[in-house]
């Protein structure tokens, strides 16, 4: 049986909090990057230049078999809403054959028509030629890793790029996007907790991004994953691990920072311009974020690409693929989904995972919301956490910005 | 089928945990081919445990094995099992009062311990006659020589009686069975006088009911006979009577000098406590067996069920566990912090950590321990004396006259160069040396008067990581004394936390107020808000230490959607918080309720 059998079917009534079927992405994932960076632990290939053709080849002929696997022609299947092209580095793929990637996604599945198409790109793969490149290929967004202005922490983090070549890679896009029909929308990717990071450093990096203007800034803690150059240098005695009262300083510092220059901090790790909207989302927040955080269906094509159906209950299936690019080339030249695992989620599950992911965002839940995903507005846990400033006085259980960054012990103790 | 008295021996092993006393006994069951197939052996060393067909599960605490001794006559040996630990003294002397002769096993290279000096003595005092012999006498460090110097100095055997044999190789072990035959006396005992059987251990079957171990000093049982325990005053039916051989080996009666098994009909331990005397109720004995003593309780501990629902469940397995047990005893109580619970003696910290090992595996239960501690005599203004298990129960400060708590006699074996590593531990527990002597050159037995408190906790690991593993301990009660004794609370949001409260002599309160507060600083996870830990003793703050707020404690971004990975580790942080209990509003964890007790130096230790 496949997980994906009629993902997106019927639309049920009573969802609730539980999903959110107006939106419908499309994750896509491209493995290749010139180098390791020392903190990553996503699925990437460094080499393998001469798979990188058959790659594109495959995600064309996944769509195929993921469409299919949809239903194609479906009258209660929304259109997409959202694209994002992660990885790796997206743009070590020729600008061309993401275009047909997109093209082919466009053909089968239909675009909104203000569809968010997100590409991902490292500052070091960007010029002219390749911005252009992709607003031809139909990008409306670029998320560029910059992840500092602090050449010495770049080089910490094992960067291939300086600071410098970040603002070259922002003006080129901004180029670009002048022929855009619908422009081109950039964020900045930055990381805090870095070795060789200081307060100063930090609040520079700070400062350099919002100067280049982008319409949105993630701003993420490291996070020591085992299987990272980092992660073995923390085993090994050889490296601290980050500090989580300095992460919290630096997290105040960019809520500060951002808000400062007029940034909506939305998410945990994302702020984005306004005006905001009556659900409190900044016009410029991603909308192929705010599918995760809603539940919302997403297909994931590529080599390790998660995807979510939210399934009639709305508890949802997800599914993933194969991680090596081998083995995933090999499984869709086969004519089948590479998928390499799937879980479908029981109603408990359903609700702790929704209730986890509305609280990352800056809407939270109104009471009945809360109430339907199982925790009491009023109860004792809500109390304790409104005391301690992490969520908002009522109605409704909202984090406050304090509280976003104790995200996963609020939820633990509202689920409890 | 009676025995002849004459052709009668029985005897267990005194030996120190490691000296080799499963594998003699493997050899003795070898050499009389009591265990004929190789299965069977293997279940036997497999820590005794029997499981016999009518679905009774046996533990072999006497084996009966058949021997032609060298005279070319048949006689019946009986070795008796002796628990091997501080906590189970009284089992110990009750087994030993079913014998007529011990065989004193020690390790050639490691010399007498103080366990079992501490057996020995008791040995000696029940007028057991000794066999002392040296083990592993193959080994390269052996000191053969050195140890039966030792022995001589201590049991008076000359040297050269000593017998030496490697257990491992079964070299001598043929020596030691002649020398079991020779040197110990047969039982004497009438086996026309009314009926006097010593239960020596008994134990709780699901099938059978409680399964007594005996040994008839007089007379005879039949099965079927009616039968009364002398001091629980029970009346009821001998089911089956029988011997090991070594497997349970129904028989028609046990008579006097024998040693076996008896069902008596009853289903609950605390009927036929170790230390009983059988009797027939038609014809009873005058007098029961001397030596009875009610199970002491030595430490108290609460236990608390984390889930306040668990709390029946929790009371249905101590009921059970007690029917198997009847040194465990309990009674309910609650705590302002924890709920309801029970105060639970038990003989000690072993028996304690059994009892709670048993509640958690075997009945699921999950289960916060609270510090042991001992019972303190309180004699309260005005007259009147109150014991007082749970030192939240102590009376206020202005309303006692005089607080006693419990003393031993502790005896404590060390080589001679570890006298000052040792002396300085007993006497910063309080302890008072009574006596120190020499059994050699080389080793040396030191007595001291301890507070129990002291040593109930981590005495012995402090012992033998300052001797090197190198000392031995035991000890037993010597009464109650007055002490300089104060309560120390602990107070976490400023809320006085019950369970956290200790008792403490006066000049060690400020250090353990600042120990404990440092302790829990560390075990407490960081809340979302912060966390004040005061020690007081009555109002006044001795100790003080913060926890403070937690500020980051979120997951990373969710890569390619991998929202799986995300749900999976909340779930876990979640399930975590079971673990903790939820007190006011400060999460604590099960280790906390323990740890307060643990002093400094255990840590500086390790």
């Amino acid at each position: 049986m496949s997980p994906v059998s009629s993902p997106l079917a019927a639309p049920a009534t009573g969802d609730g909090p539980l999903v959110d079927r107006s939106l419908f992405g499309v994750y896509v994932h491209v493995p290749f990057c010139l180098t390791r960076c020392n903190y990553c632990d996503f699925v990437t290939y460094t080499g393998m230049q001469a798979l990188r053709r058959p790659y594109a080849a495959a995600l064309l002929a996944e769509a195929e078999l993921a469409a299919a696997g949809l239903g194609v022609g479906a009258p209660e299947r929304p259109t997409v809403t959202s694209v994002f092209v992660g990885g790796g580095t997206p743009t070590l793929l020729p600008p061309a054959d993401l275009g047909a990637v997109l093209l082919r996604l466009r053909e089968l599945l239909g675009f909104a028509p203000d569809v968010e198409v997100t590409v991902e790109a490292n500052p070091e793969t960007v010029d002219r030629a390749l911005a252009d490149g992709l607003v031809a290929a139909g990008a409306t967004r670029v998320s560029l890793g910059a992840q500092s202005f602090d050449d010495r922490v770049l080089a910490a983090l094992g960067r291939p790029h300086d600071a410098g070549r970040v603002g070259l890679a922002v003006a080129a896009l901004r180029a670009a996007g002048q022929s855009a029909p619908r422009g081109l929308d950039l964020n900045l990717d930055l990381i805090f907790g870095c070795p060789e990071e200081d307060g100063d450093s930090w609040a520079r990096s700070l400062e350099e991004a919002v100067a280049l203007g982008p319409e949105h800034v993630s701003a993420y803690a490291l996070t020591i994953e085992p299987a990272t150059k980092f992660g073995r240098l923390v085993a090994a005695g050889r490296m601290a691990e980050p500090d989580e009262d300095l992460l919290a300083d630096r997290y105040e510092q960019a809520c500060a920072a951002l808000a400062a220059a007029g940034y909506c901090h939305y998410e945990v790790s994302n702020w984005a311009r306004g005006p905001c909207g009556p659900d409190r989302f900044p016009a410029r927040a991603s909308r192929h974020n705010r599918t995760y955080w809603r539940r919302g269906a997403y297909l994931g094509l590529g080599a390790g690409a998660h995807e979510f159906a939210p399934g009639r209950a709305g508890s949802g299936l997800r599914r993933w693929n194969l991680r090596g690019v081998p083995d995933y080339l090999a499984a869709v030249q086969e004519g089948r989904r590479p998928t390499e695992g799937h879980e479908a989620l029981d109603r408990r599950q359903a609700r702790f995972e929704a209730l986890a992911l509305r609280l990352r965002t800056v809407d939270g839940l109104d009471d009945d919301e809360a109430r339907a995903l199982g925790v009491d507005p009023a109860g004792a846990a809500a109390a304790e956490l409104r005391d301690a400033g992490v969520l908002f006085p009522g109605p409704g259980v909202r984090l406050t910005e304090r509280g976003m960054f104790v995200h996963g012990e609020a939820t633990s103790r509202l689920a409890a | 089928m009676p025995t002849d008295l004459v052709r009668l021996r029985n005897f267990c092993i005194i030996a120190h945990i490691d000296h080799g006393k499963s594998t003699l006994a493997d050899r003795l069951l070898d050499l009389t081919h009591a265990v004929s197939e190789r299965h069977m052996r293997a279940q036997y060393l497999d820590k005794m445990d029997l499981e016999r067909e009518r679905g009774i599960t046996i533990k072999a605490q006497a084996v009966r094995l058949a021997y032609t001794a060298a005279d070319g006559l048949g006689y019946v040996l009986n070795l008796i099992d002796t628990p091997g630990h501080v906590d189970f003294t009284y089992e110990v002397s009750r087994a030993l009062a079913a014998c007529e002769g011990a065989v004193l096993l020690v390790d050639a290279a490691q010399g007498i311990e103080a366990q079992t000096l501490a057996n020995l003595y008791l040995a000696l005092e029940a007028g057991l006659t000794l066999i002392p012999v040296i083990n592993k006498i193959d080994l390269p460090a052996a000191q053969p020589e050195r140890v039966a110097r030792e022995i001589e100095q201590v049991v008076g055997t000359p040297a050269e009686e000593t017998l030496r044999v490697s257990a491992k190789t079964g070299e001598g072990v043929p020596a030691l069975l002649e020398a079991v035959v020779r040197r110990v006396p047969p039982p004497s005992g009438d086996p026309d006088a009314p009926t006097r059987a010593l239960i020596f251990d008994s134990l709780y079957d699901p099938y059978r009911g409680v399964i007594t171990y005996v040994r008839m000093v007089d007379g005879r049982v039949r099965k079927g006979d009616r039968i009364r325990m002398m001091v629980a005053a029970g009346v009821s039916e001998a089911e089956e009577v029988g011997v090991f051989a070594p497997e349970a080996v129904a028989t028609q009666e046990l008579t006097s000098g024998e040693v076996g098994y008896l069902i008596p009909g009853l289903k609950d331990v605390a009927q036929a406590k170790v230390g009983d005397t059988v009797t027939t109720a038609g014809r009873q004995a005058a007098e029961p067996l001397p030596g009875y003593r009610e199970p002491r309780p030595m430490v108290y501990a609460g236990l608390y069920p984390i889930e306040g629902d668990d709390f029946p469940d929790l009371r249905d397995a101590l009921d059970r566990l007690r029917l198997n047990d009847a040194a465990l005893v309990f009674e309910p109580e609650s705590s302002a912090a924890l709920g309801f619970g029970f105060r639970c003696g038990f003989l000690g910290l072993l028996h304690m950590e059994i009892v709670r090992e048993r509640l958690e595996r075997e009945f699921g239960l999950e289960l916060i321990t609270t510090a042991p501690n001992v019972a303190y005599r309180v004699t309260v203004s005005g007259g009147g004396t109150v014991t007082v298990s749970n030192p939240s129960d102590l009376p206020e400060a202005g309303s006692t006259e005089r607080i006693e708590e419990p003393f031993v006699n502790a005896m404590v074996l060390c080589p001679s160069e570890y006298i000052g590593a040792v002396m300085e531990l007993c006497q910063s527990r309080r302890g008072t040396l009574q006596t120190m002597e020499y059994l050699s050159e080389e080793r040396v037995e030191l007595r001291y008067q301890l507070p129990l408190a002291e040593i109930i906790f981590d005495f012995f690991d402090q012992l033998k990581s300052r001797t090197r593993g190198y000392a031995s301990l035991d000890y037993e009660p010597s009464g109650y004394r007055a002490a300089d004794l104060v309560k120390v609370d602990v107070l976490l949001q400023g809320e006085p936390i019950d369970a956290f409260s200790a008792i403490v002599h006066k000049d060690k309160a400020y250090a353990y107020g600042r120990a404990t507060a440092a302790k829990l600083k560390k075990l407490i996870p960081r809340q979302l808000f912060e966390v004040p830990i005061q020690a007081t003793i009555g109002s006044r703050v001795i100790a003080r230490e913060t926890v403070t707020a937690r500020r980051k404690d979120v997951l990373a971004k969710c890569y390619g959607g991998d929202v799986t990975r995300k749900r999976k580790l909340l779930e876990r942080q979640k399930e975590g918080k079971k673990r903790m209990k939820q007190i006011g509003r400060v999460e604590v964890p099960q280790e906390a309720f323990v740890a307060t007790l643990r002093t400094d130096e255990g840590d500086a230790g390790r």
